[in-house]
């Protein structure tokens, strides 16, 4: 056969699904074996393979939030470690968000590939790790101040030099942590992913040939290249901006702008957020990284979802994030919660500028907070220190064609809920409730979905826990006249109290969403709550039979479909 | 064995039917139309083909009734009992989402509506002590709101930690019975007594929802057969590959949630049996969908991580099926960016192919197949159904031209991708399970199976291939070899730490007696069998493996065994270890088995040597050949050929590639590659 286009597209095709398949396969030993909740039951973490320049050439779908900045990453490395200076079988690890990285939790694991004996790319496995040292138990420091208080940084360095541990690394690392048990665990699970990988692409490699195997690669990225330039050029040229703001730092009681303006011309745009806030005292600062990895995300959930997803997509977009904002923070200022509040809130303005040229694509304001409520402590019965992420996210925004999701995880993420017979397994807390919050989302022709509750009671041995979540004061914003979601909150009842209290309030802190080791008690209680999805479209517009389904089934209550849609009466079966 | 055995696998188009007779050793085939209006009728009147009614002395049934049920959300309504605090579980599920980027996604709905679901004042801890005792009275209210609603048909009742202590649901489910006769109950102990309880509800749902239809129709199709003096000893086929009365399957219906699929891979272990084969892989392909299993060392595999659709997950033990959407059906296209793609939209069985004549004009994988020569339009369905070739030729020739590309082309291309597509599927089976795919052989079947096989076994890096008897009616065939079958399973929790042997004994003792019993009470009392394992992880992780354990008794020389062998298959499963790290046990699970007394397979008569009936042009990758075709039912024991051959029949066609070898063993089975002694 000859070299044509028709060809190579169908070995294109071919080579393409058998490297997303490899790394799904290392996404899959990765969630077998690791220990952190939130990796194997959260699937906070990616698997994919990158070129030897760090262009990602395939990803498999597990958590989104951590592939735009990858080629950052790989490139920044490089610098510090020329790509001759490795040998088979090492393995480099890094979390150093002043070098690439989104925050200090996420690890990023690389493993270079090599075909008899010349390197082709790297088997790259990133996840976040539940807990990393620092002043708070679970890595989310509401009060940080420096990134030093945000956990144990790990510039890159290898871990295992010829398939062979470094102990030196180990030791070092393990000593720095609070579980050590269970980051041993989750690191000999991102490891044997990457042995997963690393053998599985090297065969793949050798069936099809070195320099097929190349060539496809860079083919790959021009096809996707291709397919995101003919999806920018349907978009209408202009200019479009919108803001959001966070509403506070943990550190300052007041709120900081998020505002882009797009630039569509033709098959290209920039994505420009000069003009947000400068950078916040507190942990809510987006690294580069995030900036990247956010915009492209929001570009992603407006175009096909069939693009295959690698480097060749980000080349028409172009990012840009002046440094010393809240949108590109400078060293060494904290940011962990710049990858987990900033990132889906950048993500949202980019789609909330598009609206203005795609009304027909776009979503209205998600909750876009990760919940981030960490905790840990001595486990009462199980005699080992135990730290845990608890992830919780709200209602999606309404669309032009449907209401939004209740009660999922923001897109800049994929992950899922600790069930509650695994939460109260693995630490000392009883869930009292878990539950949608009714009149939470926003009105609209189509509404937001709801936000939910969850409430725990310390049980046994005093817990430390920290909090970086958003939204209890601003608003999901909604679009062409839909109504906005409602706050979410985070309350505390201590024991022998009847009232629900804030954290400024029964703690003296300064912020109700941000907040770094309050302690619980035996009996304390404390509820959690996530903000509803904005409204999209006119609540008047709404269809009767939807909003009378919505009573009946107690999304809406009575009350409020009269206050917000007019409901007269009726909306009995 | 008294009178005719019969399989019968109810498809979407078509039911099948696989006849025995133990008298003659006598297999009969056939097919019928499903009349997806009233199954059953499907059923008594492609019976009509056994002259005698009386003659059939048992009847094994594969049928989608619960799947549909749930797919096409026609079950029943229900009413769901949970928890004081966590009636949302249902509706607010795991939080993630089917794909990303896909900003459209719309989240399932849970088989109950919100204002069905009621919560009850109680609570379990993970330790099973009881921190809110159950309130009666609560439950008397929810029964009391049920029977005011007037809708419901059904309740399910799942309670936090009742896969620790299923004291709470058992009163729950007295008091409704009390309260509310004649309702059908489902309690998650019973379903599905494991941690993790959005899972648990999902299950315990899906069973209450298909209870009242499965039911009544084991109560019709019982009626049916009776009226037509065919013999009620009908039997169904669960999930597990096992069988199970009628009133069983009524009592537990999501027993039977992937019914069909199953027979293929039941007479796959019997086949590997006979044929002295230690691992295949099965590839059923069909119109729309292919599926693929492993028999491994005899024995099938088994899984609880089934999503019936995503988000919907069902859990209860089944056979590990993978399917794919990938057929003979499958479409082809050009994406946006100019590349060719094929599936998974699917021209089924209306409009179908092109070559069907049936008004579908774009190019399928049956069409490019009929376009390159492999399958003759003239002989397709034993001749039952002419194909239009110069259609295929058509609809083929329509992408070429938008890729500058010859017919011939595009047609071998659409065929690599779509097998890409299904060893896409053979690897999630294999490889991503640590399994070496040359230590297997390729059994394919379905109508298209064969087709592909020989490219396949390239492809997949499989050295052997099988074609079976009877590959259009494999899963049919299946069921005149199931074994009634109980899988029993229960949470127990501990490490190895602190592990205590005399619980976990008792435990798996009462496991294996519940298993016994329930085989009994359907009447299964011969020839059981009894397996056990324990599902291990390492403390702190959350994902099991199951290690098989050989004995009755946990004590001071059995554990230590037990622990060492996980570690062993942690290394072979994920290519590492952690020696010495707490092992924690999560699950007891014990399968008792009656085995039933299998048909005899006949011989084929002894071949005088393969000799083509005609020779057509087939396009294989290196270019068109004149390929001498085979008719499969005038070949013989002994009987051998080297690619390239054709081999046709009444409901398939074996391609054998240039150069490849070809074998027919003493049963009839085509056996290719290693197998015939490459």
């Amino acid at each position: 056969m000859t070299d044509t286009p028709a060809y190579d597209m169908v070995t294109m095709n071919i080579i393409d699904s058998s490297m997303v398949s490899i790394c799904r396969e290392m996404g899959i030993v990765l969630m077998k074996t690791s220990y952190s909740t939130i990796f194997n039951e959260g699937l906070d973490f990616t698997c994919a393979l990158t070129d030897t320049k760090g262009n990602m050439i395939a990803v498999a779908e597990f958590c989104p939030a951590q592939i735009g900045g990858m080629p950052l990453l790989i490139k920044t490395c490089a610098q510090e470690i020329p790509l001759a200076t490795l040998d088979e079988g090492d393995v480099i690890i890094h979390n150093d968000p002043y070098r690439g990285g989104l925050h200090v939790p996420e690890h990023t694991l690389f493993k270079p590939f090599y075909v008899d004996g010349e390197l082709m790319g790297f088997c790259v496995a990133i996840g976040h790790i539940a807990e990393v040292g620092g002043m708070v138990p679970g890595g989310f420091a509401g009060e940080a101040t420096e990134i030093f208080h945000e956990g144990f940084r790990i510039p890159p360095v290898k871990i295992r030099k010829r398939n062979k541990d470094v102990p030196e690394v180990w030791k070092l690392w393990l000593a720095n942590v609070r579980t050590p048990r269970h980051n041993h665990g989750d690191l000999r699970a991102m490891i044997g992913a990457l042995d997963t990988g690393e053998k599985r692409i090297a065969e793949l490699v050798k069936k099809y040939g070195k320099a097929v195997f190349r060539k496809t690669c860079d083919d790959l990225m021009d096809y996707a290249e291709r397919r995101m330039r003919s999806e920018i050029a349907a978009f209408p040229d202009g200019h479009y901006d919108f803001e959001d703001w966070v509403e506070n730092d943990g550190i300052e009681d007041k709120p900081y702008r998020l505002y882009v303006k797009v630039h569509v011309q033709g098959d290209e745009m920039v994505v420009d957020f000069t003009g947000s806030a400068p950078q916040a005292k507190g942990p809510i600062n987006a690294t580069l990284g995030v900036a990247w990895s956010s915009t492209y995300n929001a570009v992603f959930h407006l175009t096909d979802p069939t693009i295959p997803k690698n480097s060749g997509c980000f080349r028409p977009v172009r990012v840009l994030a002046a440094p010393g904002t809240v949108a590109n923070v400078d060293y060494p200022a904290p940011e962990v919660a710049g990858n987990t509040e900033t990132h889906p809130r950048l993500a949202g303005i980019v789609i909330g500028a598009l609206s203005k040229c795609l009304p027909e694509r776009a979503m209205a304001a998600e909750s876009g907070t990760g919940g981030n409520f960490v905790f840990g402590g001595q486990h009462p019965e199980h005699d080992e220190y135990y730290a845990c992420y608890d992830l919780m996210s709200g209602g999606w925004g309404g669309r032009s064609y449907a209401d939004g999701n209740d009660a999922v995880i923001a897109i800049n993420g994929n992950c899922r809920f600790i069930p509650t017979e695994v939460f109260e397994t693995r630490f000392p807390f009883v869930v009292e409730n878990f539950a949608l919050l009714p009149d939470s989302a926003g009105a609209g022709k189509f509404r937001g979905g709801l936000g939910f509750q969850k409430t725990l009671r310390a049980r046994g041995a005093e817990i430390t826990a920290s909090q970086c979540t958003d939204r209890h004061r601003v608003k999901t914003w909604a679009l062409f006249g839909g109504g906005e979601g409602r706050n979410g909150a985070t309350l505390f009842q201590q024991q022998g109290r009847n009232d629900w209290r804030t954290t400024v309030e029964t703690y003296g802190k300064r912020s109700s969403s941000k907040f770094s080791n309050i302690m619980l008690r035996n009996g304390d209680r404390v509820r959690l709550e996530v903000s509803g999805g904005g409204g999209y479209g006119e609540p008047k517009a709404r269809e009767r039979k939807m909003i009378e389904e919505d009573v009946r089934e107690g999304y809406v209550t009575r009350d409020a479909a009269r206050r917000l849609y007019g409901l007269a009466t009726g909306g009995d079966d | 064995m008294a009178g005719l055995l019969v399989g019968i696998d109810v498809g979407g188009t078509f039911t099948d039917f696989v006849s025995y007779d133990p008298k003659t050793r006598a297999v009969d085939v056939w097919k019928n139309l499903t009349t997806p209006k009233d199954p059953n009728e499907g059923i008594v009147s492609g019976l009509g083909r056994v002259k005698t009614p009386g003659d059939i002395g048992n009847i094994r049934l594969g049928t989608t009734i619960a799947t549909n049920a749930i797919l096409e959300r026609k079950g029943a309504v229900v009413a769901y009992i949970t928890t004081e605090g966590f009636k949302d579980v249902p509706f607010i599920q795991r939080g993630n989402r089917r794909s990303h980027y896909d900003i459209t996604w719309i989240k399932p709905k849970p088989l109950v509506k919100r204002r069905h679901c009621y919560e009850v004042r109680e609570r379990i801890l993970a330790s099973g002590e009881v921190l809110t005792p159950l309130d009666p009275e609560t439950v008397r209210a929810a029964a009391k709101a049920i029977k005011a609603d007037g809708t419901i048909e059904a309740v399910a009742v799942n309670l936090l930690f009742a896969y620790v202590s299923p004291e709470h649901e058992r009163e729950v489910k007295k008091i409704l019975e009390a309260e509310l006769p004649g309702m059908p109950v489902s309690i998650s102990y019973d379903v599905l007594p494991k941690w993790k309880e959005y899972e648990r509800a999902s299950t315990t749902l899906a069973d209450a929802y298909v209870k009242p239809i499965v039911s009544r129709y084991a109560t019709t199709l019982k009626q049916r057969l009776k009226d037509k003096g065919i013999t009620d000893h009908v039997v169904l086929i669960k999930s597990n590959g096992g069988e199970m009365t009628l009133d069983a399957a009524a009592n537990a219906p999501i027993q039977m949630t992937v019914s069909g699929p199953t027979g293929g891979v039941i007479a796959a272990k019997h086949l590997a049996k006979l044929c002295g084969v230690n691992h295949l892989v099965t590839l059923d392909m069909g119109g729309t969908s292919t599926d693929c299993a492993t028999v491994i060392n005899g024995r099938e595999n088994f899984t609880t991580d089934f999503e019936i659709e995503f988000g919907v997950p069902i859990q209860i033990p089944m056979i590990d099926i993978r399917t794919i959407g990938a057929g003979g059906g499958s479409l082809a296209w050009i994406d946006k960016g100019g590349m060719l793609r094929v599936g998974p939209q699917s021209a089924g069985a209306s409009p179908g192919p092109a070559c069907y004549k049936m008004g579908g004009t774009e190019a399928t994988v049956t069409d490019a197949n009929v376009a390159l020569g492999r399958i003759s339009p003239i002989n397709f369905l034993g001749g039952a159904m002419t194909l239009d070739a110069a259609a295929a030729k058509t609809a083929v020739e329509a992408v070429a031209k938008k890729l500058g590309r010859t017919a011939d082309e595009i047609a071998l291309a659409m065929i690599r991708i779509a097998n890409n597509n299904m060893v896409g599927a053979l690897r999630s089976v294999l490889i991503e399970r640590g399994l070496d795919p040359r230590d297997f052989a390729l059994l394919a079947f379905g109508g298209a199976g064969p087709l592909h096989i020989n490219d396949l076994m390239d492809d997949a890096g499989i050295p052997s291939g099988i074609v079976p008897n009877h590959p259009g009616q494999f899963s049919a065939f299946g069921f005149i070899m199931t074994d009634a079958r109980v899988d029993t399973q229960r949470t127990v929790q501990m490490t190895s730490k602190r592990f205590d042997q005399a619980r976990a004994s008792e435990v798996m003792k009462a496991l294996v007696d519940s298993g016994i019993a329930e085989l009994a009470a359907q009447g299964y009392v011969k020839n059981v069998e009894v397996h056990r394992s324990v599902e291990l992880r390492y403390l702190g992780q959350n994902y099991e493996l199951e290690v098989p354990i050989p004995f009755d008794r946990f004590d001071a020389t059995t554990t230590p065994k037990v622990w060492e062998l996980f570690h062993q298959m942690h290394l072979a499963r994920f290519g590492f270890n952690i020696p010495r790290e707490i092992i924690e046990a999560i699950t007891l699970k014990a399968t008792v088995v009656s085995l039933t007394e299998k048909p005899a397979i006949a011989n084929v008569a002894k071949g005088t040597g393969a000799k083509p009936v005609s020779s057509r042009k087939v396009v294989f990758a290196n270019g068109a050949l004149d390929t001498p075709v085979y008719d499969r039912a005038k070949l013989g024991e002994g009987d051998a050929m080297t690619g390239p051959a054709v081999i046709e029949e009444p409901a398939s066609v074996t391609i054998l590639n240039p150069g490849r070898k070809l074998k027919v063993d003493a049963y009839g089975n085509l056996l290719i590659g290693k197998l015939a002694g490459e």
